[in-house]
């Protein structure tokens, strides 16, 4: 007999919060400036996910199925490089620190979630790439800021699993 | 006396960045003998260079941190270790000091705070 799959729900408006705040956070220690973190909103059915130029995304498993996503375009993703001390750049640094970013903030959300929270590594992708399917069934939740001039997102496709 | 030191994450960027931290900054004792991508990697160049110190991304492909952690503390007792990594819940490091790491630094880290982990690892 095969066991029952688990009931799931969609994040609170709380746990948004959690996420919101993670960027701030981020832009805030590594570079100094705040990000002007913006409305959420979720994806209608059948929309494409607002990708950018450099696109890193990590699977989550454990107490929540799905994934988190950082979407940021080549400029955005210069000055980051910049203020971390690296003044060439490839393709691949954006890829990298597109991934890394990602990272850094679903790593941080665990600070709120828990260890229940279980990452991946990044996997990272250009606009012209494919995300990988998501586990998640509820819309995905964008998190849209601005830093300096530019204008990125953190898409946030989870289910909590009850 | 100079001390060796493996920089160990995913991330190139990060690697990159903690290596020319530790050259242009306050560590001139701090010799990097090693840039290891993946756990498989640093056990590898950790067993080949016998660092003093290294510094331990916990999320990476093909061996994870914690397991990294685990089979240096076993072959190299005397490797301080300190976790530098974006996973901000307490269990993870409290995991990650009973396996045998020193320290935690969290992502994202200032200048400062890398350069005021390492001198205390290296006290």
């Amino acid at each position: 007999m095969t066991a029952p799959a688990p009931l799931r729900k969609a994040l609170r408006p709380d746990d948004v919060e959690v996420f919101a705040e993670t960027i701030g956070h981020f832009f805030e220690r590594i570079t100094g400036e705040k990000a002007l973190v913006r409305t959420a909103y979720l994806l209608e059915a059948g929309m494409p996910l607002p990708l950018d130029d450099f696109n890193g995304l990590i699977q989550v498993q454990g107490d929540y199925q799905g994934s988190v996503c950082f979407a940021a375009p080549r400029g955005l993703l210069d000055h980051v490089l910049m203020r971390m001390g690296q003044h060439e750049y490839s393709d691949a640094d954006h890829l990298d620190v597109v991934g890394e970013i990602a990272n850094t903030l679903a790593g941080r959300a665990r600070r709120v979630f828990g260890e229940g929270l279980e990452i991946t590594p990044p996997q990272t992708f250009t606009r012209a790439g494919k995300p990988p399917p998501s586990a998640a069934s509820s819309p995905p939740l964008v998190i849209p800021f601005t830093w300096q001039s530019y204008t990125a997102v953190l898409i946030v496709h989870l289910d909590a699993l009850v | 006396m100079t001390m060796k030191l493996l920089i160990v994450d995913d991330s190139m960027v990060i690697r990159n960045r903690i290596a020319r931290l530790c050259q242009d900054m306050r560590l001139p004792n701090l010799e990097i003998v090693g840039l290891a991508g993946d756990g498989q990697q640093a056990v590898a160049l950790a067993e080949q260079f016998r660092p003093d110190l290294v510094t331990m991304d916990l999320t990476m492909p093909k061996m994870d941190g914690d397991e990294c952690i685990s089979r240096l503390a076993t072959r190299l007792p005397e490797t301080r270790i300190l976790v530098v990594s974006a996973l901000s819940d307490k269990t993870t490091a409290l995991k990650a000091i009973k396996k045998g790491a020193q320290g935690f630094l969290h992502k994202p880290f200032s200048d400062d705070e890398l350069v005021e982990a390492l001198l205390e690892l290296m006290r």
